[in-house]
């Protein structure tokens, strides 16, 4: 009874001490008195109550305090200080079940002691690395470069499509250190530059505009088209049945086959649609024709296809969509679009809220009003075909290429907006070669590529294919594929040159090179001061650009760039995951949300609890938010208000939701220890060796808590399990792809073809952190979080700080950090502050 | 089967290859090329019929096969064959088949990309080899000896990139060849002359961009610090290695391809393209293109059902369970066909399976409960002894690594090296026949 009293006590003390004991001082002087005796009193602290599980004995954790060398000598012992506080902060050691617990006034005494300790020691040691090392563009960073360099448009051009993926370091993919490069990537480059450089230039004379008119003969596939033949006036209209996230892809895309190869040129292009929405209001079973909702209009888009990269028919790599709008209902309507196509792509229409599956419809269809259908297969499928809800279109027109500037904006971009001329090669050459090398290019490098340039032209290379392959080899240069930052000249100063400082803030920020402005103000070294770095980051977290960071960022610090790698299997159960295109707008719902703290300066704790979040049509039924959005914009983003308390913030997405479950089944280890990692900052380690991994049993007869409990009893399981699991039970309410549920589903086989899906076991989501505190659900472990916020504030600034920097902030980087987050706190956590402190930190401007 | 003529018996390919690709082949394939040496001889005139060379395929998949229909019961030579092993009765004298082995990697799907390396590209830094891939460690030392040092041949994509099987020493994947259109493009399409003298210039403007931009790395190189000194150098070696590399593609530049014969193939979708890569592999190693080959089977692009991944977590459902049989089975009897072709041509004075080595299996032990233990492995041919069923202890301290038996394989080709990946040594109890 006194034992509980007592751990009940202190786990409301240590809560508090969090916030209101600095966690270290900010001063980089070392102190200098009292240190001996606060060493003796440390370890007689660790004698009395740690080294009972972490000493001679017994090394719970691999962690032994018996013979910690104090004062701080070396990186180790401070690690090991370091690694003390935290969990005396976090109020997780002792633990409940300790035979002793210090009083709350030794326990505040001993972490302002540890505090001084670990501040003494990061003060004495000398930095162990804590430098950014010499970082190539990834893969991103490379396309967004090529693409500002040139000027060119990026959406349907990838120059890296053989680049092998970036290697990632605690799921970033711009650490410097991990980045490799090998024969391989350096083939790959050279290639691609080659790519790049050709399709900037490849326009010399402006394309004739051409108009290009298609009324008839609309041949689609063959299913379509041996089913169209049965009708009076076959191929007269070009039909869209299915959302292009089908499985089968039988009437998806609806390209124009008679103008299969594409446009002849890159540019812009008007098309002209006269399209019908068919059969909206229908009286039949919706059902069949799943999932569309009848209250929606019907969407008309166009995406391009090239079909080099594969049929037409079917999806294909480069998709993006270019063009959407809502038809009407009122019969045939034209629409006017102006969308860039690459030369060689062709516009293929498609239906997003389309049907799943014609054949399955024209089955069921059959079977249920089988009456309305005239005999013959064929006949009686093309009459299903007529009376399903689909888009007809009429007619297409096609005019273009039509340009805003002429030349190109590649090529003005390179000649400085006068023509080419074989005298300007070397002034072009310096130009193009300062913009790509994020500093002026020095004499030495010029000549190199003016010598080139002249033994291609010696090979017989006309000027202007010279000079291109000069460029080439600017883009093939370590000065363009490193973001270098030069050895700071005085030998105790890690400052970055102003260049530098231009590259890093710009890759943080827009994962791109410097604009002008900002290598305006690098030339003059106005950006090595505060007030003008800050401007220039308020300035492009303003800009579009800052995109780049959003998404970067989050795929980052949240891992989420693998959804998608294991998607729900298809299957009727997860249709609308992809009837719906969820995957993509759970992405954008937390890119918006994001966004939207970052610009409203919200704080930081919104991340962990919000009332409100953004979602189309698909995501709000998904959330149970039924019409949140009106069908009338179904497709549209809306902030919409949150009044259930199961959903909001982060763990509540749903993109986190199914990222950490693997499509068949949630795991809530996984989801323990990615809430471990990315909200508390905590890397468990990896499971034991001799531990087989749990057998996941979906026939019902055991819960996951049951098997995991079980795997708790194992006392090597035990230590990083009780930390994990409670994280991720309160979230087994969430599905694998993040909709409420409060039974397990029991799975049976009927059949070879058939499953039976009955509810299961009641879920429990409550549990007890490791510190003693317990919440019945998933409110109660928000609320917890929120309590703990400062915590939360510390992973998010490191993680924040290493994608700035490209490299890993190692704990001898605290003191940094412990600035930021004091200050951020006292700024009451907002978004944007926190960045703008990371750009300010004197890690961002240090080597 | 003592054989002196054209390498390549009409009659059989006529046979075997008729299955998928239409032909008339071969006369094309047994003049040229093929009869004056130029590929095969290309280490220096070694004349047809001579010591021919150890040729190594390797196969793998990214979710595994399942392991009761995988594994016997009883060890030995006289073990009888389980569901999924059914379609290899014809081979049983040319193949073992190992359980125990594997690389102790953890990390579900994440880990799976191990399978040929037995290290985790994470991981790859401080090993001293990276993770390099055993086809592409054998591939190291080929050089200029065929056109393509190696072939990487299968599916891109599916659950966490796919089944990922071919890692350079530096880490970075090498990307498969995608699709049958793509690989028989790359076997025998020949340039035409003006192609050809595009294909000279190209070489000497990459030889003139090497140049300049070594140059710039030197330049760069004084104003940076040790560390970032140190991670220059893989720019450095990169340029090192595509000079060589520029310099023995300028050769082959000017050795014809080899001509099929066949019309261009068209990629027809998942299942039946498996075969089809099989057919041109198997004339890759007939034509002496290239002496390494891999073939990655993915796990939705290469989906033979939709939800493969779905089906793989069976949760001990029976329905699902004979799916999942029935997706292996079919690759199974893909594998047997291409063992079946190997047995059946002729290579100087043995069969061309009694010179090439084939792996076949997964880094994926058990796709249920994502153990990466226990791993499926079959290896067929060149020149070992075979014909039983090897168990290993799969627990415990005298646990087996599978690396030993790639560092067996990597020796019998003729690679100089006691160690690969995270071997203890070559595999015991694995001899040559």
């Amino acid at each position: 009874m006194a034992l509980a009293m007592a751990a009940a006590a202190m786990a409301a003390v240590i809560v508090p001490l969090t916030t209101t004991v600095p966690l270290a001082t900010a001063a980089a002087e070392p102190s200098k008195t009292g240190s001996a005796a606060a060493d003796v009193t440390i370890k007689a602290f660790l004698g009395t109550y740690c080294t009972e599980c972490h000493g001679a004995e017994k090394q719970k954790g691999d962690r032994r305090f018996d013979q910690l060398s104090l004062p701080v000598s070396n990186a180790d012992a401070l690690l090991d200080l370091q690694d003390i506080l935290d969990q005396l902060n976090l109020g997780e050691m002792p633990p409940k079940k300790a035979k002793r617990h210090p009083d709350p006034k030794e326990m505040r005494e001993s972490v302002e002691r540890l505090t001084q300790l670990v501040a003494d020691g990061q003060a004495r040691l000398p930095s162990a690395g804590g430098q950014t090392v010499l970082r190539r563009l990834n893969r991103r960073e490379y396309i967004n470069t090529v693409g500002d360099l040139f000027a060119l448009n990026m959406i349907m051009f990838d120059p890296t499509t053989k680049f092998p993926g970036d290697q990632l370091v605690m799921q970033m993919d711009n650490n410097g250190d991990a980045l490799r490069t090998s024969s391989y990537l350096l083939d790959q480059y050279l290639d691609a530059a080659d790519q790049v450089v050709e399709k900037a230039f490849k326009l010399q004379q402006r394309p004739p505009e051409k108009t290009w008119t298609f009324n008839g003969n609309f041949r689609q596939q063959d299913q379509l088209d041996r089913v169209q033949d049965n009708l009076p006036n076959p191929f007269r209209y070009l039909n869209i049945f299915e959302s292009p996230k089908s499985f089968k892809h039988n009437g998806a895309y609806a390209p124009l086959l008679a103008f299969a190869d594409g446009v002849p040129a890159d540019g812009f292009y008007e098309i002209k649609v006269n399209a019908e929405a068919m059969n909206r209001n229908h009286t039949f079973d919706p059902a069949i024709f799943s999932p569309m909702d009848t209250k929606e209009p019907f969407r008309l888009g166009i995406v391009p296809g090239n079909q080099k990269a594969g049929w037409l028919h079917y999806p294909q790599t480069i998709e993006p969509l270019l063009a959407e709008t809502a038809l009407g209902d009122n019969g045939p309507e034209s629409h006017t679009f102006k969308v860039w196509l690459d030369a060689g792509y062709t516009p293929r229409f498609i239906f997003p809220n389309g049907m799943m599956s014609l054949f399955n419809a024209a089955t069921q269809f059959s079977k249920r009003y089988g009456n309305l259908l005239p005999k013959g297969k064929f006949e009686g499928k093309a009459a299903a075909y007529e009376m399903a809800p689909h888009i007809r279109i009429h007619e297409v027109t096609i005019r273009g290429p039509l340009y805003d500037q002429w030349p190109p904006a590649s090529q003005q971009v390179i000649f400085g907006g006068k023509p080419f001329e074989a005298g300007r090669m070397r002034e072009i050459l310096e130009a193009f070669a300062s913009r790509a090398y994020r500093r002026p290019a020095s004499a030495d490098e010029v000549n190199r590529l003016v010598a080139a340039v002249e033994q291609r032209v010696k090979d017989s290379r006309s000027p202007l294919d010279a000079l291109k392959d000069g460029l080439k080899a600017v883009l093939c240069s370590p000065a363009f594929l490193y973001l270098a930052e030069p050895e700071p000249p005085a030998a105790n100063s890690k400052a970055l040159s102003a260049h530098a400082l231009a590259s890093r803030l710009s890759y943080f920020l827009c994962s791109t090179l410097p604009d002008a402005e900002l290598t305006a103000l690098a030339q003059s070294g106005e950006l090595l001061k505060p007030e003008v770095l800050l401007a220039q980051t308020r300035r492009l977290l303003a800009s579009r650009k800052s995109e780049a960071f959003v998404q970067g960022f989050l795929d980052s610090w949240l891992n989420l760039r693998s959804l998608g790698d294991m998607p729900p299997p298809e299957g009727s159960y997860f249709e609308r995951y992809y009837g719906h295109d969820l995957q993509n707008a759970m992405r954008r719902e937390t890119q918006l949300f994001t966004r939207h703290l970052l610009d409203k300066n919200e704080s930081i704790v919104r991340f962990l609890d919000a009332d409100y979040t953004f979602v189309n049509r698909p995501l709000a039924k998904l959330y149970d938010m039924g019409d949140a959005v009106s069908p009338a914009d179904g497709n549209e983003f809306r902030q919409v208000k949150i009044a259930n308390p199961n959903r909001g913030g982060l763990l509540c997405l749903a993109r986190v939701l199914t990222f950490s479950a693997n499509g068949v089944e949630t795991s809530p280890v996984t989801r323990g220890v990615w809430l471990l990692e990315n909200i508390f900052g905590i890397t468990p380690p990896p499971p034991p060796d001799n531990v087989k991994p749990i057998d996941p049993d979906v026939r019902g007869a055991k819960s996951m808590r049951d098997l995991l409990s079980k795997h708790r009893e194992n006392a090597a399981c035990f230590e990083c399990h009780r930390k994990i699991d409670p994280l991720g039970f309160a979230l087994e309410n969430f599905d694998p792809i993040g909709a409420w549920r409060t039974n397990y589903e029991k799975i049976e086989q009927v059949n070879a073809r058939t499953v039976k899906r009955t509810l299961g076991p009641v879920i429990d989501a409550s549990g007890e952190l490791p510190g003693g505190e317990s919440f019945k659900d998933l409110p109660g472990l928000k609320k917890i979080l929120v309590e703990r916020k400062d915590q939360f504030a510390r992973t998010l600034s490191e993680r924040l700080l290493s994608y700035a920097c490209g490299r890993r902030i190692e704990r001898l980087d605290r003191p940094d950090v412990d600035r930021i987050v004091k200050e951020l706190a006292r700024r009451e956590y907002g978004f944007k502050d926190l960045i703008e402190l990371v750009a300010l930190s004197k890690t961002f401007q240090s080597k | 089967m003592k054989k002196t003529g054209p390498l390549i018996n009409r009659r059989f390919f006529l046979r075997a290859s008729g299955v998928t690709l239409a032909l008339p082949l071969l006369e094309s394939l047994s003049h040229g090329v093929l009869r004056t040496g130029t590929a095969i001889g290309a280490t220096a005139g070694s004349a047809v019929g001579a010591a021919r060379p150890v040729r190594m395929v390797c196969i793998g998949n990214a979710l595994g096969f399942y392991p009761p229909a995988f594994f016997p019961k009883k060890t030995g030579e006289d073990y009888e064959l389980p569901t999924l092993l059914n379609p290899m009765a014809p081979h049983r004298k040319d193949f073992t088949l190992f359980s125990g082995l594997d690389h102790g990697a953890k990390g579900a799907h994440y880990a799976v990309h191990t399978f040929l390396s037995g290290v985790k590209s994470a991981d790859a830094k401080a090993m001293p080899e990276g993770n390099i891939s055993l086809d592409q460690r054998a591939a190291e030392t080929v050089g200029g000896a065929t056109r393509f040092p190696s072939l990487t041949i299968g599916a891109e994509g599916g659950i966490h990139g796919g089944t990922l099987m071919c890692w350079t020493r530096s880490g970075t994947r090498v990307p498969p060849i995608s699709g049958p259109k793509e690989l028989f493009r790359k076997l025998f399409i020949g340039e035409s002359e003006s192609d050809r003298a595009a294909a000279a210039d190209r070489f000497r403007l990459k030889g003139s961009i090497l140049d300049v931009v070594q140059g710039d790395a030197k330049s760069l190189e004084r104003q940076l610090g040790k560390r970032d000194q140190e991670k220059l150098d893989e720019y450095f070696t990169s340029v090192r290695d595509v000079e060589r590399q520029l310099g023995l593609r300028k050769q082959w530049s000017n050795v014809p391809k080899p001509k099929p014969g066949i019309p261009e193939p068209a990629n027809a979708g998942y299942i039946s393209d498996l075969p089809v890569l099989y057919d041109l592999m198997l004339l890759a190693l007939q034509t002496d293109s290239t002496r390494i080959a891999t073939l990655e089977t993915g796990s939705t692009a290469f989906g033979f059902q939709a939800d493969y991944h779905g089906l793989s977590h069976h949760g001990q459902v029976p329905g699902k369970i004979d799916s999942i049989v029935k997706i292996g089975l079919y690759q199974m009897e893909q594998f047997a066909r291409f063992l079946g072709k190997l047995k059946a041509l002729e290579d100087g004075d043995k069969t061309l399976l009694n010179n090439t080595m084939v792996l076949f299996g997964s880094g994926m032990g058990d796709a249920n409960n994502h153990s990466l233990y226990n791993l499926p492995i079959i290896l067929a041919g060149g020149g070992f002894r075979h014909g039983e069923f090897k168990a290993y202890p799969a627990s415990g301290l005298g646990r087996t690594q599978l690396c030993n038996l790639y560092l067996s394989m990597l020796q019998r080709f003729g690679v100089e090296t006691n160690r690969f990946g995270i071997s203890t040594g070559t595999l015991s109890g694995l001899g040559v026949a």
